[in-house]
């Protein structure tokens, strides 16, 4: 992967995070002076005078031990700078958006993207001449192997994206896919309490990746670390096909401390 | 004026500086010394490092480490600059106030009018509870 194609990465990744936040209205990466990756909203200018304006409080922030995140309360909206790994996250939220529902995404969705990005290729990323150019197609099946990777997480891969044959071609299993889900209440008479129900567009992309391997089981991980591991089926019908969700009953939302909305990692265990 | 407290583990300086006395606004001054009262209040609280009030004419400092005085009031003064910026770029209206988060420690800058005030705090102090203290 080269770095055109980690920049457009990041792009669909900001693309997808503005999908789920509507209150989102620019987003953008920077490292040092560099734009890496920006939304369609936001222009080359304004994202290199936001990075001015924010360098300048950097250099006077030794007081407080070096600059963290920034946060700017406007009468209309705010602005956030925050460090995301090695990279710098600028997030423009009207006044109305949720501010830790934003902030919960971005630091789960923008690390995990990156993690994955470093973990297909580790050694091709150089920060230092990364562009925001769309790369073009190349015949080099890693690009969508790549882009397929980051919308997993963005939990908007239709299936049919997914029939490629990587499976096949490797002997030995992919690591299993970590899919962030948001969490939906799963109740009634029939229900038994120690089975989850996830996305049917997710568990079919596991189908692909694994083939004929046995997955019967799912760790779910919340954003405050507790983990559990239990049953799982695919969410039926296909008006919650693609939405990202998984379904949890009482019992086990009590055990992982986590409620409905709340974002939940889910890994598939493979036998 | 300077004015020496003493508190438990760290002295306080406080400092106020009053350029124009003769006949300044009645209504601003009233701001300014409510916010300072609360400011002062405010400083006492676990985690709060010390304040910094400021408008055209008048400033209060209370900083438990009086040595940081000029690195916390360039940051500040720096944020309310690049928050203006900001709010210009993104059409934010204007700021209220600016958060910033640092590795040791964090500052909250507020605007009220022309007074503008910069708490400084440690990392895991409640600056929203500071916050609506301070602007309810």
């Amino acid at each position: 992967m080269n770095n055109e194609e980690y920049a457009f990465a990041l792009k669909n990744t900001l693309n997808e995070i503005k999908n789920i936040c509507p209150d989102l209205s620019h987003a953008f990466f920077f490292k040092d002076e560099k734009i890496i990756a920006k939304d369609e909203n936001t222009d080359e200018k304004t994202a290199n005078s936001t990075v001015t304006a924010f360098n300048a409080i950097t250099e006077r922030a030794n007081a407080i031990g070096g600059l963290e995140s920034v946060t700017f309360h406007g009468t209309n909206g705010r602005v956030n700078i925050a460090c995301i790994n090695d990279l710098y996250l600028t997030t423009v939220t009207s006044k109305e958006a949720d501010e830790k529902y934003v902030n919960t995404l971005t630091r789960v969705l923008v690390p995990t993207v990156l993690k994955l990005l470093e973990k297909i290729h580790p050694a091709s990323i150089d920060h230092d001449t990364l562009t925001t150019e769309k790369p073009e197609p190349t015949e080099d099946n890693n690009a969508d192997e790549i882009i397929e990777d980051a919308e997993v997480c963005e939990k908007e891969l239709p299936m049919e994206e997914t029939d490629a044959t990587e499976p096949e071609s490797e002997p030995l299993l992919p690591e299993p896919p970590v899919n962030q889900l948001i969490v939906e209440n799963l109740s009634g008479l029939l229900v038994p309490s120690d089975t989850v129900r996830i996305d049917s567009a997710v568990t079919a992309q596991w189908k692909d990746l694994y083939g004929d391997k046995k997955i019967g089981e799912v760790d779910v991980e919340t954003l405050n670390g507790k983990t559990t591991r239990c049953k799982f089926k695919p969410i039926k019908g296909s008006k919650h096909k693609g939405k990202g969700i998984i379904q949890i009953p009482e019992k086990i939302q009590l055990t992982l401390q986590t409620k409905k909305g709340e974002l939940a990692m889910v890994k598939p265990v493979v036998k | 004026m300077v004015k020496k407290k003493k508190s438990t583990h760290e002295t306080a300086t406080t400092a106020v500086i009053d350029h124009e006395t003769a006949a300044p606004a009645v209504e601003e001054d009233q701001t300014f010394t409510s916010l300072r009262t609360n400011l002062a209040e405010i400083n006492k609280c676990k985690g709060v490092l010390g304040y910094i009030l400021r408008n055209a004419t008048s400033a209060t400092i209370d900083l438990k480490d009086p040595t940081k005085l000029v690195e916390y009031a360039t940051l500040s003064s720096q944020a309310l600059d690049s928050g203006k910026e900001i709010s210009e770029l993104f059409d934010i209206g204007d700021i209220e106030n600016i958060l910033i988060q640092g590795k040791d420690s964090k500052a909250l800058c507020i605007t009220m009018g022309e007074n503008k005030a910069s708490i400084f705090m440690e990392k895991d102090a409640d600056h929203t509870d500071i916050l609506r203290r301070v602007s309810p």
